[in-house]
């Protein structure tokens, strides 16, 4: 028995006496958050590199006779000659559905004091985006909620639909307003039991926010109940460069962890006009060159790895991306803004003109596009909103022109007063998404002409007036619409008898 | 054109390769490449020499190995180090011993960047670390 007890023990004395490699380097300069480092000659790019004091970095230039790293945690305690050392691992943070209702940090550490997160996977931030044969093609819908969206510029199951406008146009909203109808869905979908409901988790990342902002957010997210089924990201506008730079990646790798494992995850990246400008600022401390408006050449590399991370897999599940990009006077031609249209599969452009004069969400119809088409609608959207684009494009078209002469013949003036009576019609009030069988039923409402013998300026009041009526006495139709998805004859008719009952008692 | 940083680091890498012979450092060059900066005294000559500074210095400390230890090494031990990192690195590495009584026990080897950890400090350290 002392024989084996002895062979155990020299077995331990051989494993702790063995020595550790470790590759090392001396910080030479630190400042605004990059370190310069002489040595790491072992060093791979992206590695994480650690720092006395428990801090990390990542390798972000490799030169002949140093390296430059990007510090993420404290810099205060670090100081010139401090000893770092390789790690020989890539950056990784937690992933799962332990994330799901809780905010974290760019490195997945939890930043809302609600204790410490149990995740049991951990995945790396930056990963090679799925290839050709492994995805497959958008075709199934991801509901904003929002009117205007869901019936003119539908987003897909995979898709990367950019929303892009000026400060204050209400680009979050309309993010927070698809995290909330997911939300909602999930609740449906799940408390049905139907095994073939499919729910959509989402990560909310907020790159170079207030603080105050993401507060409000999440307060948003939880009023609505759709915080358990969402992942914040936060790296505000007083985090680091580099985190900033992190999060979206690290909020992709959450997003991932869902979609390899046969579920749809939805992520928001708010907003990459921030993260640029924290990656331009990155790049000048690292003195790499920089171009055109002082971005690095790289800048496109940045978004479009990130983007393409977003898809829908054979057989897995899918990852949908909503990246956010503020233009400065609407323009949209601006270097960041024109990389990242090119990169998405379409854009949702906010007009600050439309949303000042009430008209909200302010989607610009003329210059907003969902490449993926209706292929990513139910029938039933198609049925009764598969013209709208084109009447309301004519009617913007109609009412720039008719701006310069009162003699309009009688036709111009129908396809103005319907194209207004649309433009009321599609005014939503924020946090407030419609369900998809409610947006079916008012639309074949508005394409019937129930909505004509209305003042214009009461159609905001009438389409309430309607939305209160189905919820509260057509429940059962609505569940017939959301379970069939389209609009046979019979549904038809009992859309047409609901509609008339609504005029009846409406007038009455 | 290169910036005067970049100028610079150009120049004390042009030196640092006049030094060598033979894939090693020659003392005798490096006394040549001094007196040549002193004599011409090029632009940002104080630079230049703390950058070819570090890059003798990295060179050095590639072909030493350090041990560190606390207590006794035998000669016998510091050869056999020497003569393992010699094999491993294939390049000629002398050992220098030098006492650190901050380990506690066993022995830490570093040659250029790469540091060899056996010591009861370091692997307490780890422990710290990982828990």
């Amino acid at each position: 028995m002392s024989s084996v007890l002895e062979q155990i023990e020299q077995q331990i004395a051989k494993l702790s006496s063995k020595a550790v490699k470790k590759n090392t380097g001396n910080i030479r300069t630190i400042a605004d958050g990059v370190a310069k480092i002489e040595g790491l000659s072992d060093v791979m790019y992206n590695e994480m590199v650690q720092f006395p004091g428990g801090a990390i970095g990542i390798a972000l230039n490799l030169e002949d006779d140093e390296v430059g790293c990007v510090v993420l945690g404290d810099v205060s305690k670090l100081k010139e000659g401090d000893e770092v050392q390789t790690t020989g691992r890539l950056l990784s943070v937690p992933v799962g559905k332990a994330l799901l209702g809780r905010t974290v940090d760019a490195l997945g550490n939890p930043v809302d004091g609600r204790g410490p997160i149990a995740a049991q996977e951990f995945n790396p931030v930056e990963k090679i985006a799925p290839g050709i044969i492994v995805r497959r093609s958008v075709s199934q819908s991801l509901l904003t909620g929002i009117m205007a969206i869901d019936s003119m510029i539908p987003i897909g199951r995979g898709q990367r639909e950019l929303i892009i406008g000026d400060r204050g146009t209400g680009k979050t909203t309309i993010a927070i307003d698809t995290i909330i109808n997911q939300g909602r869905i999930n609740k449906v979908g799940l408390a049905s039991g139907d095994p073939n409901f499919r729910p959509v988790y989402s990560i909310y990342v907020a790159v170079g926010q207030k603080n105050s902002n993401i507060v409000r957010t999440i307060g948003a997210l939880e009023a609505a109940g759709a915080l358990e089924y969402t992942i914040i990201v936060a790296a505000p506008a007083a985090d680091n460069p580099a985190n900033q730079y992190l999060a979206p990646y690290s909020g992709a790798a959450m997003g991932e962890w869902f979609m390899q494992n046969g579920m749809d995850a939805l992520i928001v990246y708010d907003d990459l006009s921030k993260h640029a400008v924290a990656y331009r600022q990155i790049s000048l401390i690292l003195k790499r060159p920089s171009g055109r408006e002082a971005y690095p050449g790289d800048v496109f590399y940045l978004h479009s790895r990130l983007l393409e991370r977003a898809a829908r897999l054979e057989g897995r599940g899918s990852l949908t991306a909503l990246p956010i990009i503020e233009t400065l006077a609407g323009d949209v031609a601006a270097y960041i803004p024109t990389n990242v249209i090119s990169i998405t599969d379409g854009q949702i452009f906010l007009e600050t003109d439309l949303f000042n004069q009430g008209i909200r969400p302010a989607v610009s119809v003329g210059l907003s596009v969902s490449r993926v088409g209706s292929a990513a609608q139910i029938k039933a959207t198609k049925q009764v909103g598969g013209k709208l684009k084109g009447e309301l494009a004519q009617f913007r078209e109609l009412a720039a022109f008719a701006q310069f002469g009162s003699d309009l013949d009688a036709r111009t003036k129908a396809q103005l007063d319907r194209g207004s009576r649309i433009v009321e019609l599609f005014k939503q009030p924020q946090f407030n998404p419609l369900a998809i069988e409610l947006q079916v039923a008012i639309l074949f409402a508005m394409q019937k002409g129930y909505f004509d013998p209305i003042d214009v300026k009461k159609i905001v009041a009438a389409s309430a007036s309607m939305k209160e009526f189905f919820l509260g006495r057509k429940e059962a139709l609505l569940a017939e619409v959301r379970t069939k998805a389209a609009l046979d004859k019979d549904l038809e008719a009992k859309l047409q008898a609901a509609c008339e009952e609504w005029k009846a008692s409406s007038t009455g | 054109m290169a910036s005067p940083q970049k100028q610079v680091q150009q120049l004390a890498r042009q030196f640092f390769r006049l030094s060598l012979e033979n894939g090693g450092l020659s003392p005798a060059r490096v006394v040549g490449v001094l007196e040549y900066i002193e004599k011409h005294r090029p632009a940002h000559s104080l630079a230049i020499l703390r950058a070819y500074h570090r890059l003798v210095a990295a060179e050095i400390a590639r072909g030493r190995a350090v041990v560190e230890h606390a207590g006794v090494v035998p000669p016998a031990g510091l050869t056999a180090i020497a003569a393992a990192m010699t094999n491993k690195y294939r390049r000629p590495i002398a050992s220098v011993a030098r006492c650190n009584d901050a380990l506690l026990a066993g022995l830490r080897v570093r040659v250029g960047d790469d540091v060899y950890e056996s010591s009861v400090a370091g692997q307490l350290a780890a422990l710290g670390a990982a828990v």
